[in-house]
């Protein structure tokens, strides 16, 4: 048992959708011997093949519980769950409690991952998908990022800070319009090609003006204020992780949290819910700000580099990417389809993004 | 004298992962421990002991990877041993800590790449580390001259001693001991009667080698026996796929001019890889230290096209033993200078002959060890600190020294915002980075299904899981007709 070491496993037609493999299975059993509660019944809710991770439902005589398998590296999982840990028992935060072992642990080794058991929040709903659903999930955000500044992780863990990289990863969305270029060039005779040979270099100048406007603005002095001032950012939050339950807003999943500046989630849940809708829709965007804002205060310097980090082509970036596995698949009809979406979208981004660029004034 | 040599933290010694550092150390210790009692602490891995006495070297191996955990094990060890002389490769950040473990032992280090830089080390802690060493040893001019700009009122001796190779092992194709090896090598490939360019390095964006295949529909034109040979993965023996890995695949599956990838080859078979090529192409983008591929290139007796970046350049004479590529961004630059050795049949032979003569002559382990015999026996005859840069305001209040280093800039043109991001926080980001770039990689079909129900349901998917698969359907199919 000691030398089984957790891989990304294979899923296809002949395997049922929350497929995990057989060592796994068993290593969760001999997980689960480290906990006090008696297990009544445990159910996958959601894998993640490709990455070698996995959550389970447990009912056990001390109420419902889920078991994480961590896919991450050990060191970076830990710098997680002691947020987790920190956010629920110095903050009281509506995040779910990290049930101990026997032994007074918050995890456990085994397969070479990190595991661990944590409250199930019941009952838990989605917000409505509508406006004022997006206020409250905005709301919990501004909370969420309030409550998580101050952080320390423990010394043994990595420390996860995307805080100091805005201007590699807008690099990387740079670059990675060189790449898409190439592939249609080289795909020429593929439907998507000429339509992405067609926004392309639109889209790449934006990106350009978006890092040069990064390096223009308060970043620098920004990011030297330092991780734990600035707090943790979720990384993955939306309709899903953010939900209503006992209290108010629950959020949930927090493996990937990292040190960054807050705003990044907001963007990110501004930006796909625009995409969602088709339309940059101003009162959307003013409200669902306004509602952050309430929670976690907005200064001039922040709300610039939202609007920075929304001038980049993101949307575009994000369902594009995907061209450089198999782009004799992707560059078909649909994709064709889609980026012509992504273009429309866009004409309606812009004019709101000037007639909100001032809301902010200092 | 008893000496203790300290690798990094990320891979093993000896080589069995490949990586440079661990080369140049492997290299050189069976002349080192000729002269000395060697101790040579580094990272277990499951293939090795974790101690071992192997022909007279002690080596000891512990938990690496993680540069905080690596350190605590390394200063452990130095605090229960003692020796003569540490030897520290490439972390300048253990310098303090081994120092503090070892007040009275001589400090060497080596430096094989950018880790005295702004964001990999705090000023303060560079400067006072610097202090601590006797002398420092760097694998290029180039490296050596990047640590006098940074820190110029505080280097110690900076002496270049170039890497080595096993001119034995790394053969040319026509060598007796290699002629069998290339001709199996090319047919079981498919290269007989052509002419095969080779890359060897990590596919990655800094690496450059989408430049070389994009290159390839110009040299096509012009040669009708080209192959092009890739050896190599995303990192030291992984053959996964990134964004990047996938970006290359894609562009060499639509070239006229067969392109052959072989994933990972370990390190003691690549030499024949070298034998069955013709030749040799560095495309590397970034300031590169000097990449130990030049050397073995050389010893195979491979003409060079390699990039004025970093240290490369150094060891290339124009017209001699290579080319250099002045502006590596533009494919067609790399299609030139291959294009004007591939069209002189006498000076590709010429200067494949010559490179192995400079390997023979130059960059052999024997000297390179020599040379660190050398710089051993300074060390040990230096003063306990490097006392004569000893600044006494940094003495009495070493703070003082961070604040005018806080407004360099670095080349981005950027004021030094990175200083503050340890190791770990670097190792993450990549990591993170990795995460983001890598997808499935053996079966790209899974891929695809999950990115399919990833895409718009992304964010309603965990829910529908959480509640029941029934709702999960219908939920599905609201957002389908929304």
């Amino acid at each position: 048992m000691d030398n089984i070491v957790i891989v990304p496993w294979e899923v296809d037609e002949l395997t049922h959708e929350f497929f995990i493999p057989d060592y796994i299975n068993m290593l969760a059993a001999e997980v689960l011997k480290h906990y006090s509660f008696q297990v009544k019944s445990m159910q996958v809710v959601t894998t993640k093949p490709d990455k070698g991770g996995s959550i389970w439902k447990l009912e056990t005589n001390a109420g419902p519980k889920s078991l994480k398998l961590l896919h991450r590296r050990p060191t970076r999982s830990m710098f997680s769950l002691g947020a987790q840990k920190y956010l629920v028992e110095v903050k009281g935060a509506r995040v779910p409690g990290i049930v101990q072992t026997k032994n007074g642990q918050e995890y456990i080794e085994a397969g070479g991952k990190l595991w661990f058991v944590a409250e199930w929040i019941e009952p838990l709903a989605p917000v409505t998908k509508d406006l004022e659903g997006a206020k409250q999930l905005c709301y919990a955000l501004g909370e969420f990022h309030q409550l998580s500044k101050g952080y320390i992780p423990p010394s043994q863990a990595e420390v996860a800070s995307r805080l100091a990289k805005w201007p590699k990863s807008y690099e990387k969305v740079i670059t990675k319009m060189d790449w898409f270029r190439n592939i249609a060039k080289a795909y020429k005779e593929m439907p998507a090609s000429q339509s992405i040979l067609n926004v392309v270099d639109s889209f790449q100048e934006q990106a350009r003006k978006s890092l040069a406007d990064l390096k223009q603005s308060s970043y620098l002095s920004l990011v030297e204020k330092g991780n734990s001032s600035w707090g943790l950012v979720h990384q993955d939050y939306g309709w899903s992780n953010g939900q209503m339950g006992p209290n108010g807003m629950w959020i949930i999943d927090l493996d990937g949290v990292a040190y960054d500046l807050p705003i990044r989630d907001l963007r990110k849940l501004i930006s796909g819910t625009m995409s969602d809708l088709f339309n940059w829709d101003v009162t959307w965007i003013r409200e669902m700000i306004r509602a952050y804002h309430e929670a976690s205060p907005l200064t001039p310097e922040l709300y610039e580099l939202l609007m920075i980090d929304f001038s980049l082509p993101n949307e575009f970036y994000k369902n594009i990417k995907e061209v450089v596995y198999e782009p004799e698949l992707f560059l078909n009809e649909t994709t064709t389809q889609l980026i012509q979406t992504i273009v429309d979208t866009d004409q309606s981004k812009w004019p709101a993004l000037n007639e909100i660029q001032h809301d902010w004034r200092k | 004298m008893k000496i203790l040599m300290i690798c990094t933290e990320k891979l093993p010694v000896p080589p069995v992962l490949g990586g440079a550092i661990q080369t140049y150390i492997s290299g050189t210790l069976p002349i080192l421990s000729k002269f000395h009692d060697i101790t040579v602490i580094g990272i277990s891995h499951p293939s090795l002991p974790d101690k071992e006495i192997n022909n007279g070297i002690q080596y000891v191996r512990v938990p690496g990877i993680v540069l905080e955990i690596y350190r605590e094990a390394v200063v452990r060890f130095v605090q229960n041993n003692s020796f003569d002389l540490i030897h520290i490769f490439n972390r300048p950040r253990l310098v303090m800590p081994i120092r503090g473990a070892a007040p009275n032992a001589k400090i060497t280090l080596s430096m094989h790449n950018d880790m005295f830089n702004i964001e990999k080390i705090d000023p303060t802690e560079a400067t006072a580390a610097l202090k601590e060493v006797s002398n420092i040893v760097t694998v290029s001019d180039y490296i050596g001259n990047v640590i006098r700009t940074l820190y110029p009122d505080s280097v110690p001796n900076i002496r270049t001693i170039y890497s080595g190779v096993d001119t034995e092992r790394f053969l040319p194709g026509n060598h007796p001991e290699m002629r069998e090896i290339r001709n199996s090598i090319r047919k079981q490939h498919g290269l007989e009667n052509k002419t095969v360019l080779l890359f060897a390095g990590r596919l990655s964006v800094n690496k450059g080698v989408d430049r070389l295949i994009r290159a390839l529909p110009q040299l096509s034109t012009k040669f009708k026996d080209l192959a092009l040979v890739v050896v190599g993965s995303k990192w030291f023996s992984q053959d996964e796929v990134t964004d990047y890995v996938a970006y290359i695949k894609a562009l060499a599956k639509k070239q006229s001019i067969p392109v052959v990838a072989t994933g990972f080859v370990s390190p003691g078979e690549i030499q024949n890889w070298f034998g069955a090529a013709d030749l040799f192409v560095c495309t590397s983008l970034w300031q590169e230290p000097l990449a130990r591929v030049h050397y073995e290139a050389m010893a195979a007796g491979l003409p060079i096209v390699t990039t004025a970046r970093g240290g490369n350049p150094e060891v290339i004479i124009q017209n001699e033993n290579g080319l250099i590529v002045e502006n590596p961004e533009n494919p067609s630059c790399f299609a030139e200078k291959i294009a004007t050795i591939l069209s002189d049949k006498s000076l590709m032979k010429i200067m494949g002959i010559r490179g192995r003569e400079l390997a023979v002559a130059k960059y052999e382990w024997n000297r390179v060890a020599n040379e660190i015999l050398e710089v051993w026996q300074q060390s040990i005859e230096a003063p306990l600190t490097n006392i004569q840069q000893n600044d006494p305001e940094f003495i009495n209040n070493p703070q003082n020294d961070l604040e005018p280093k806080n407004a360099q800039q670095n080349d981005l043109g950027y004021t030094n915002i990175f200083q503050n991001q340890t190791l770990d926080q670097k190792v993450e980001l990549e990591s993170e980075f990795f995460r983001q770039e890598k997808n499935n990689k053996k079966d790209k079909k899974n891929d695809k299904k999950n990115k399919k129900n990833d895409k718009k349901d992304k964010e309603y998917n965990k829910k529908d899981k959480k509640n029941d698969n029934k709702d999960k359907k219908k939920y599905k199919k609201d957002q389908k007709d929304k």
